[in-house]
């Protein structure tokens, strides 16, 4: 199997063959990005493998940047402006004042250029019905005016039609007349929902991505063809779940954001592995710390997202949220004299001070470079010499009365209490209670400063999976294959409303099987539905419905379930309230090849030390830690703290009064020892 | 007392002043300067009439074509 993250940065392909990990990383190129991954396919070699799995953050970047194809807007006439509008959030202390602007979203930055954005002459009411009927010349005159600007791409976004989808039909129609064949992305069936603002923007962003992705896709398709790959190119979507890329391109939108939530479904791949369904996931990169939960075996997922502030995204995805602690954070002194720790980063370039690139400002990867925690020699598997003096240098140049060992000290400790309290957010806005949760610590500086958090959460457990540099790459060959849709309708659950509800879920599940092949019978069917309590204006989503078929019969049992779920989120519980269902999802969930961690036989490895090391700074007096190298570990052997675990691309801390033990799969378990307070 | 007419117009708009060019959108030469009040205030503009891009856009009077009686006996004052 192979995988390939396109980052700003660099693109990491990943090959998973019989058991063993490997890794190209190239350059990105943005001028050329199918160049990257194709070089990086080349040198791991693409024949015989049967999936080839692709998440890149071309498409954001693009969007973050607003490097984007010029499109025209087309929605009804006097509302062009709701994509400027958002929805309408205003901070707290802006609520009575009139001079408050918005300085984010499309009123900051358009997406598309107001004068691409036209009214059109139509109007329907929300049941469906017909109030203004298409004024398609005036419609006409509208497209001629996006013929005149050129534009690359249409969307279209009409009040109400979600409910029909005839007068957006007939709109693209009369497009393709008056534009010729370009992209066009019609909301009806781009994201069928309710609530016209989320439906816009991301119908907007689909047929951007439409023209950022087309050409690209076809052309990586095409040369891994060439190099002789015969297997599947699938690209992952905001959940990091997989389709086919030609099933991608139809509703790109979907791939908008692919590289974060890897890492989490890498995660729930390992839960299953290690048996433990509950797990906060910690990934540690250069710039910040992404946390996400898994709970009972599978990645908390959103309805929505937002790409940027208030620019929402009707698509499934991963929640992940980051904190600016990274290996590259940079570490400064506030107006008060703290020690702080980020947001800035060093980045890749010219990164830490110790680098050597001409970083002068100090940062995480320094500090742990003071504290004798990294080698200088074997640092990203040798392929960087570290050099102390210069880490010594930018610490000692920080503007602070504090002696070097408490500046250096306290980064570390500051860092690791970033991450700490963004984890502790994360699971009271879930509801839990981190005791009930292990902390998976990957990234290649997460096994280095997640154990100090130990003391700080008292999860039960760290956890450092096999490859922890690579796990979010590895998480692109942990995913599922996965077609979903979805759809709205006001419908208020009770007597006479199953055929409804029915009808909905049997026109999606029909057309995804037809997507996925009728004759296929390996595939999982997932259904549920966002409801509300009849006079709210908010939904609660995600409630789980049965299998099987929807009749009079099920449709309590679909009352009592939001209910439940209803209870589960908000502690409350109405049922004398009538319940309102508004969107019904499907997914089809297609079985495919996932990496299987191989299981280490127990043998009979010495746990003896390569060395003993110094760590400055812990402590008042340096500690003696014991340095070992993974490769030599084995299932069932046990490493006490303070001691250094070494591997190619990452190292781990074990902090004094904790102990480290090798798990099944060769997973570091590290837990505090009995006695230790 | 004095007398307010009723406009005679059915709608009230600013005047527009063609300017000479072309506009680099959609090619049009139908480009024309005017105030327009947006929600930041009001913007002195010049605008293609065919697609309505905006070229310019320099920030106006604070009451744009209005001019209140004390500023003009300032005005008036100030020479």
């Amino acid at each position: 199997m192979l995988g390939v993250d396109v980052g700003g940065t660099f693109t990491d392909v990943v090959s998973v063959r019989d058991g063993r990990i490997e890794v190209a990383k190239v350059p990105s190129d943005p001028a050329t990005p199918a160049a990257p991954v194709i070089e990086g396919a080349r040198r791991l070699g693409v024949e015989g493998r049967p999936v080839f799995n692709h998440a890149s953050t071309m498409g954001l970047n693009a969007v973050i940047t607003r490097r984007l194809p010029k499109i025209g807007f087309l929605t009804t006439e006097g509302h062009r402006d709701m994509l400027t509008m958002g929805t309408v959030w205003r901070p707290l202390d802006a609520q009575t004042d009139a001079g408050w602007r918005r300085s984010f979203g499309d009123a900051a930055r358009p997406l598309v250029p107001r004068y691409l954005r036209r009214g059109v002459t139509e109007r329907l009411l929300p049941d469906g019905s017909v109030l203004t009927p298409l004024d398609e010349e005036q419609a006409r005159r509208q497209l001629a005016v996006l013929a005149r600007c050129r534009v690359e791409g249409v969307a279209i976004c009409l009040l109400n039609a979600y409910v029909d989808a005839t007068h957006e039909k007939r709109l693209r129609e009369l497009a393709r007349e008056v534009l010729g064949e370009l992209p066009i992305s019609l909301s009806s069936e781009t994201s069928p929902l309710a609530k016209e603002y989320a439906r816009a923007s991301t119908t907007v962003v689909d047929v951007l991505m439409k023209l950022v992705y087309a050409d690209y896709a076809t052309e990586l398709d095409r040369e891994l063809r060439d190099l002789g790959f015969a297997g599947e190119l699938n690209f992952a979507d905001c959940a990091a779940t997989l389709l086919p890329w030609e099933a991608a391109l139809e509703q790109p939108f979907r791939i908008v954001v692919a590289g974060p939530a890897a890492g989490t479904v890498s995660c729930a791949r390992l839960a299953e592995t290690l048996a433990d369904g509950n797990l906060i996931c910690c990934d540690v990169g250069g710039t910040s710390t992404d946390v996400s939960l898994v709970r009972d075996f599978r990645p908390i997922v959103s309805n929505t997202f937002e790409l940027e502030h208030d620019l929402v995204i009707n698509a499934l995805s991963t929640e992940v949220r980051s904190v600016g602690a990274g290996g590259g954070s940079i570490v400064s002194i506030s107006a008060t004299g703290d020690v702080l720790v980020g947001p800035a980063s060093a980045g890749a370039d010219p990164g830490p001070a110790c680098y050597g690139r001409g970083g002068d400002a100090p940062t995480l990867t320094d500090a742990c470079l003071l504290m004798g925690l990294l080698d200088p020699d074997g640092f990203a598997g040798g392929a960087l010499r570290l050099d102390v003096e210069l880490a010594r240098a930018a610490f000692e140049a920080l503007d602070t009365p504090l002696p070097l060992a408490q500046r250096v000290s306290f980064a570390y400790r500051i860092a690791a209490a970033n991450v700490a309290e963004e984890v502790i957010d994360i699971a009271i806005r879930h509801g839990v209670d981190p005791r009930d949760f292990s902390l998976v610590a990957y990234g290649a500086a997460g096994p280095m400063l997640l154990p100090a958090t130990l003391e700080l959460l008292h999860v039960k457990r760290i956890v450092v999976p096999p490859h922890p540099g690579l796990f979010s790459a590895v998480g692109l060959l942990s995913a599922d294959l996965v077609y979903s849709d979805s759809r709205s309708a006001y419908v208020v659950l009770g007597p006479g409303t199953a055929g409804t509800v029915a009808a909905v879920f049997e026109e999606m599940e029909e057309r995804l099987r037809r997507r996925v092949g009728a004759d296929r019978d390996d595939v999982e069917i997932r259904r549920s539905f966002d409801g509300r309590l009849y006079g709210q204006s908010w939904e609660t989503p995600f409630v789980a419905v049965p299998e099987g078929p929807i009749d009079e019969e099920t449709i309590p049992e679909l009352v009592e379930r939001f209910h439940d779920e209803y209870e589960r989120r908000f502690g409350n519980r109405f049922p004398m309230l009538p319940v309102q269902g508004v969107t019904y999802r499907v997914q089809l969930v297609v079985p495919t090849d996932k990496v299987e961690y191989a299981r280490l036989e127990p043998r009979d490895a010495s746990t003896a030390p390569r060395r003993t090391l110094e760590l400055r700074y812990l402590a008042d007096e340096p500690l003696h830690a014991a340095e070992h190298e993974r490769e030599t570990l084995s299932s069932g052997s046990r490493v006490e703290g303070p001691a250094v675990i070494r591997e190619a691309l990452s190292t781990t801390f074990v902090y004094p009064g904790q102990v480290a033990t090798v798990g099944g799969v060769g997973e570091l378990v590290i837990e505090r020892t009995a006695g230790a307070d | 007392m004095h007398a307010f007419p009723r406009p005679e117009e059915e709608y009230l708009a600013v005047e527009r002043a063609p300017v000479a060019g072309t506009c680099p959108e959609c090619g049009g030469g139908n480009l024309a300067e005017y105030p327009v009040l947006g929600e930041g205030g009001w913007w002195n503009v010049r605008k293609c009439q065919d697609c309505l891009a905006s070229l310019e856009r320099e920030r106006g009077p604070l009451f744009g074509v209005y001019v209140p009686l004390g500023l003009e006996i300032l005005r008036g004052a100030g020479g």
